[in-house]
């Protein structure tokens, strides 16, 4: 069973695959009578998901192979440092005939591997680390260095309190509504101008006047209205593509390729990790020239203050690298350097967005339903009926461009996992996914391999996918994102920290064995800038064995109901060093680990390796001595390999020992919690004023019946609006039995309380463009989204987690997009009531200079009394009565009209009305409540049109409305806060009073019924027509 | 009356074990847990085959799971008339059992697919369709990876003749199954294996219909007349 991850590159029965190999092999022995189909059938039937597909071109991996690369570091100043300091005492330094630097050697990826060998040699991505420390990024390392080297903003002793005056802020650090010179410089129709006389977010305008019923919610404020005459002789609209044509695949190997190298039962070109003779990492013999390296323990660093250490290839500044220095009161072991850079990477130590998260805390309303808050691996909310359940996103951003399926994959691994350590079951996930333009070369590759990695990963742990986005945009064509959440269920005693109290309580590690995989890659691979170089990393990424996680779940579940564990964490992100930090800082505050007990995958691996690998499916338990023994014993059950690695002590300090040396004493608190703190300055990026002031105001608009009809189509069929069925059949929504609504609906229920029904919704909204308009509100209105959808559903929204994705933190641009929008959110939160639970943050995703549209991704939980009482979006029945709740504005900067029309990027996103949402909401559930409601949809992206079309198809039938006010506006502006809704007969009244108690305004809009989606008077579409336009772009792209 | 004990084997791996364990119940039966390293079938009147993705289906789907201890109990209990159900890997399991004939390889698409699936009971006289009637259009969800059925001419022309076909996909083929075949049973029609979830379709709350109820209550009455002759 250990061996289960290498199955993944292997044809089955290699030799050299160890027990599991031997099991087979009897198994096809003792097996006569083997159906012949069942032979034929076997490569075939492995192939696509036993081999790792590989959609990079082999040439591209092998030649990468490092030690061939002589400009690495290591063996240069090995020679010299060592003999120079090394001498007097180190005797097992000068016996060493290879005169292999220790920490270099080590922390450069196992020099032996990587080197010595003829280049020729087969890889084995098991065996070898190629990646780890040699050929890093220099760019993205000398960069962060630079950047550090700035030493105003450094903040390395975590006191931010006493900084100077920020020098490249400027003021504007503060200065919200953004560029006045856009206003005075911007006479162009529109735009800016209406939100400055907006009294905005305050007096939402549409509470204060009384509902008005049927009469056209044009907001007084917008002067866009003199737009019309210009209208006239604006040039023609344009041409509809409404049947564009799909991309014929270029002729060359491209698109098609990347796909077969994804899908195809046996890719042309195996993966390296595929080659049949490949040695076994065990079996493939260290060179005997090299030997083991020797320890770079404690008392070695004592006498060798002045060896150089390779900090920044690892990551690090020489601020930082003093501070190790000054906390341990001499220069750090190659085992702590480890531990430290890992640890105080962006990745794992937040030390860039630290100071802007605090308002999450600082500013969360106050809600009783919070029982663990933001710090712990996520947040636990209290549902009732004794049940809590806990929820988190979490991006694997960068994995997923370098290799789609395993990134992805591992992506959803990991965030299970965070859910599985805080004492719940998993019960399902989502993913919000985001690519460069469909028909992009690259996006074919990507995209179809992160959704089989998200799908494959999932599918196999049994998690049903309930929800989630998949957004198109260019600027995320080298940097795809890919956000997963899960959402876990425990009763309230079930809560599980991670922290390891009580000395003498015996420390565990369990799942799957450690390997090479992803060393470096928290503190590297998530936090180096694209560049050309990126396709060298390739090995960094994590390979996924949900098998394994499937079992740990089921393993984990009887732990706890035995009450076995007195804390847990995963080990996700810098692996054991993560792990052993934070459980000893928040426990008695000392750990001692005999780090040679580590099952390993690779046996070559060096302490510092181990320390870095983020092998997955992995988890670390704290658990009292006697019960130690069936601990072991129900791991045993599920076949889970599980190691005493260490206890508890009460030293304060966190020890290791490997071959019977100290090689890691610090006090695990200054490595967990004590990380630096940035205060990066900021400021607006410098093309923001332009963009907001090239107001969507110019853009043509439908002139006539038919170009609106062909608007409605080319909307639906746009690759943001488009369906994702091609995406989401992958997906299984149905296990466990308890999905109540899944995707295409407005949030994904289930159902927790079988008796009672008990249950949640969950929704997982972003809009980059919105963002990029104007972070503050972008991520205001990704949360307004969030919390529309779940109570368009009928369920009460509850708390928030978010994935908050950006460029580099050190653009100050970058780090301006990042404090509005962590300010719009957290302020937010506050209005609606809702707090953030958790969450996570993701720098560097640009590429170069070009950063990706800011794109906080929100998530909202809600809850329902009784699930049987949700809405879902599927028109259903003829004569229900549609209402259009709320008020439209003209409102189209960041619009899908604009985007899918012009390309157009610019002008404001719609007006954030926070209480205008709040009394929306407060309908939508107690008209769901009351059975009011037979159909509700939430309007956002593309406006009431879209919205009428996917509920129009959802349920199959077509409606016949009238439309009050102008008919563009209406039908596709995005101005928040509204929903349309099916009425029940009967129930119209009660509805009317409903809406005019909240304020809310209501318009009626005609009925459902036929088989069209007709516009009284203007036009009419078949809804076969709609669906064909709908369904057919995404199976064009990558089917 | 006593009601029937239906076992629900858990493989490591297997994902939908509760979930037919709960259509069981529904049905008004027992569900009866069943491990995959025990050598004990409890003394049920059936046993069902969950899906899921056992032993991860590395090697190949159900090909690791058929060696299971509990597995060397089951199969001559099946061979002797005990009533089985295999769904989807379950029905992988059986075939690498050799219970029941062909193999189930991956997907025409390549992809995992899940849909709401409208089927066709071709056979209502097994143990587990008797409260079908045959040509009955039901829609159960498929959700599978490795459905596509094939066997080789002359046991599919055997499965036509004998109508051991027990059910077929309508409108879409969604894996390239020969025949559209969704679902077959042995000669005595006590053992059936099939790729849809009619343990997803039992109610309306949290599937797309109830028609896979159907299922779980033919066996009911087919496992009660069957407990006295065991």
């Amino acid at each position: 069973m250990s061996e289960k991850n290498l199955d993944h590159g292997r044809p089955a029965g290699d030799p050299d695959d160890g027990p599991t190999a031997e099991w087979f092999a009897e198994l096809a022995a003792d097996d006569p009578e083997t159906d012949p189909f069942a032979k034929r059938v076997d490569e075939p039937a492995q192939a696509p998901e036993a081999t790792v597909p590989s959609p990079l071109p082999e040439a591209a991996q092998v030649p990468q192979a490092p030690g061939t690369d002589d400009t690495r570091p290591v063996s240069q100043d090995g020679p010299e440092a060592v003999p120079a300091e090394g001498l007097p005492a180190g005797t097992a330094v000068a016996q060493e005939p290879a005169p292999i630097h220790p920490d270099t050697a080590a922390l450069a990826g196992d020099a032996a591997s990587g080197g010595a060998p003829t280049a020729g040699e087969p890889v084995h991505p098991e065996a070898t680390t190629p990646p780890a420390g040699t050929p890093l990024p220099q760019e993205a390392v000398a960069s962060q260095a630079e950047a550090a080297d700035e030493e105003p903003v450094v903040r390395p002793d975590g006191s931010f309190a006493g900084t100077p005056g920020d020098p490249a802020q400027g003021g504007p650090a503060v200065a919200e509504p953004a560029e006045p010179p856009a206003r005075t410089e911007a006479p162009a129709p529109g735009g800016p101008l209406a939100y400055a006389e907006a009294p905005a977010h305050d007096q939402p305008p549409a509470l204060a006047e009384a509902p008005a019923h049927g009469q056209p919610p044009v907001p007084a404020e917008a002067p866009l209205h003199e737009q019309p005459p210009a209208r006239a002789e604006a040039p023609a609209y344009p041409e509809v593509p409404v049947h564009r044509e799909a991309p014929v695949p270029a002729a060359g190997p491209s698109p098609v390729d990347a796909l077969i190298a994804v899908a195809a039962p046996v890719p042309a070109e195996p993966p390296v990790s595929a080659e049949p003779p490949a040695p076994s990492a065990a079996a493939e013999p260290r060179p005997a020239a090299v030997g083991e390296p020797p320890v770079d323990s404690v008392a070695v660093a004592e006498r060798t203050p002045e060896q150089r250490q390779p900090y920044v290839e690892l990551g690090m500044n020489e601020g930082e690298y003093r501070r190790v220095r000054d906390i341990l009161g001499r220069r750090p072991t190659a085992a702590e350097l480890a531990i430290y850079s890992v640890m105080w990477s962006e990745h794992c130590s937040y030390k860039s967005s630290k100071v802007h998260l605090r308002q999450f805390a600082d500013k969360a309303p106050q809600n009783d339903a919070l029982l663990v808050g933001m710090g712990e691996n996520a947040g636990v909310v209290d549902v009732g009926r004794g049940l809590a359940v806990t929820f988190k996103v979490e991006s694997h951003n960068h994995p997923s461009y370098v290799e789609p399926y395993q990134g992805a994959a591992t992506g959803v691994g990991g965030i299970v996992r965070d859910i599985l350590s805080m004492g719940a079951r998993p019960v399902a996930v989502m993913d919000s996914l985001r690519f460069g333009p469909a028909d992009a070369p690259d996006t074919q590759r990507v995209l179809p391999g992160v959704v089989a990695g998200v799908g494959g990963y999932g599918n196999s742990l049994g998690l049903p996918n309930i929800g989630g986005e998949t957004v198109f945009d260019a600027c995320y064509l080298q940097n795809p994102l890919v956000n997963a959440l899960c959402i876990g269920v425990m009763r309230h005693d079930d809560i599980k920290r991670a922290i390891a109290p009580g000395p003498g309580n015996q420390v565990i590690l369990f799942g799957a064995t450690t390997g090479p995989d992803g060393i470096g890659g928290a503190s590297v691979l998530a936090s180096a800038t694209f560049d050309e170089e990126s396709q060298a990393k390739r090995p960094s990424v994590q390979v996924g064995d949900p098998f394994m996680e499937k079992l740990l779940i089921e393993c984990c579940m009887e732990l706890y109901r035995e009450d076995l564990v007195v804390g847990i964490q995963d080990l996700g992100a810098a692996g054991v060093s993560c792990a052993t930090t934070e459980l000893a800082a928040a426990g008695t505050g000392g750990m001692h680990v005999v780090l040679d007990r580590v099952p390993l995958r690779d046996p070559t691996l060096r302490p510092e390796e181990i320390l870095m690998s983020e092998s997955q499916e992995r988890m670390m338990a704290v658990v009292e001595p006697a019960k130690v023994e069936r601990f072991l014993e129900i791991c045993a059950r599920w076949e889970i390999p599980a190691t005493v690695i260490g206890e508890v002590t009460d030293t304060g300090r966190l020890v290791m020992t490997w071959r019977d040396e100290v090689i890691v004493d610090i006090p695990p608190g200054t490595a967990a919690d004590e990380g630096p703190v940035y205060e990066r300055p900021y400021a607006p990026p410098a093309d923001l004023a332009a963009l907001q002031a090239d107001t969507p105001g110019r853009l043509a608009r439908p002139a006539n019946a038919d170009d609106l009809r062909n608007t409605v189509l080319w909307l639906a069929g746009s690759p943001n609006l488009s369906a994702k069925t091609w995406v989401t059949s992958q997906y299984d929504r149905y296990v466990l039995g308890n999905t109540v609504l899944a995707m295409p609906e407005d949030a994904g229920v289930l159902r927790l309380d079988d008796e009672s029904g008990l249950g949640v919704a969950l929704s997982l909204d972003g809009n980059g463009r919105y963002a990029r308009l104007d972070p503050y509100a972008g991520a205001q209105l990704a949360l307004s989204e969030a919390y529309r959808n779940v109570a368009a559903t009928g369920a009460r929204p509850l708390a928030v987690t978010n994935c908050l994705n950006f460029g580099s933190p050190e653009d100050p641009g970058v780090m301006w997009q990042f404090a509005r929008a962590t300010e719009g959110l957290a302020d937010a939160c506050q209005a609606l009531g809702v707090p953030v639970t958790g969450g996570n943050v993701s720098f560097y995703n640009q590429t170069e200079t070009q950063p990706i549209n800011p794109t906080p991704v929100i998530g909202v939980l809600g809850v329902h009394d009784d699930v049987r009482r949700r809405v879902n979006m599927a028109f259903p029945a003829e004569g229900h009565m549609l209402v259009l709740l709320g008020q439209t504005r003209e409102e189209f900067g960041g619009s899908e009209w604009a985007h899918v029309v012009y390309g157009h990027l610019g002008g404001l996103p719609p007006l954030v009305d926070l209480a205008a949402e709040r009394a929306l909401a407060a309908v939508l559930i107690a008209g769901a409540r009351e059975g009011l409601l037979s159909a509700s949809h939430d309007i956002s992206d593309g406006g009431l049109s879209q919205s009428l079309v996917e509920s129009c198809l959802r349920g199959g039938l077509g409606c016949r409305i009238t439309l009050p006010g102008d008919p563009f506006v209406t039908l596709f502006s995005e101005s928040v806060a509204r929903a349309v809704v099916a009425v029940r007969p009967g129930s119209e009244a009660r509805l009317g009073q409903l809406c005019e108690a909240a304020g809310v305004p209501v318009t009626q809009l005609g009925v459902v019924g036929g088989d069209s989606f007709t516009v009284e008077g203007l036009f009419s579409i078949p809804l076969h027509e709609l669906r064909e336009a709908h369904e057919r772009l995404l199976p064009s792209y990558v089917a | 009356m006593n009601a029937a004990r239906v076992g629900v084997i858990t493989f490591p791996g297997s994902l939908d074990d509760r979930d037919a364990a709960r259509a069981v119940r529904l049905a008004g039966a027992e569900a009866v847990s069943l491990w995959h390293a025990d050598h004990d079938l409890r003394g049920v009147d059936a046993v069902i085959l969950p899906g899921g993705f056992s032993y991860g289906d590395y090697l190949r789907a159900g090909a690791i799971s058929r060696f299971a201890p509990l597995m060397e109990e089951l199969v001559p209990a099946a061979r002797a008339g005990l009533p089985v159900l295999g769904i989807c890997n379950g029905f992988q399991v059986l075939c690498e059992s050799h219970l029941l004939p062909g193999a189930l390889l991956p997907n025409a698409g390549l992809h995992f697919v899940c849909r709401d699936q409208r089927l066709r009971i071709d056979n209502a006289d097994t143990a587990w369709t008797a409260e079908y009637t045959e040509g009955q259009e039901v829609v159960i969800p498929v959700k599978n990876r490795d459905g596509r059925y094939v066997a080789d001419e002359r046991t599919l022309a055997e499965l036509e003749d004998e109508g051991r076909v027990v059910a077929r996909y309508l409108d879409l083929n969604p894996n390239g199954s020969l025949n559209d075949i969704a679902g077959i049973c042995n000669e005595a029609g006590n053992v059936v294996g099939l790729m849809p979830h009619p343990e997803h379709a039992v109610e309306s709350l949290t599937g797309p219909s109830t028609d896979g109820l159907g299922f779980f209550t033919s066996l009911v009455k087919a496992g009660l007349s069957r407990a006295g002759v065991r």
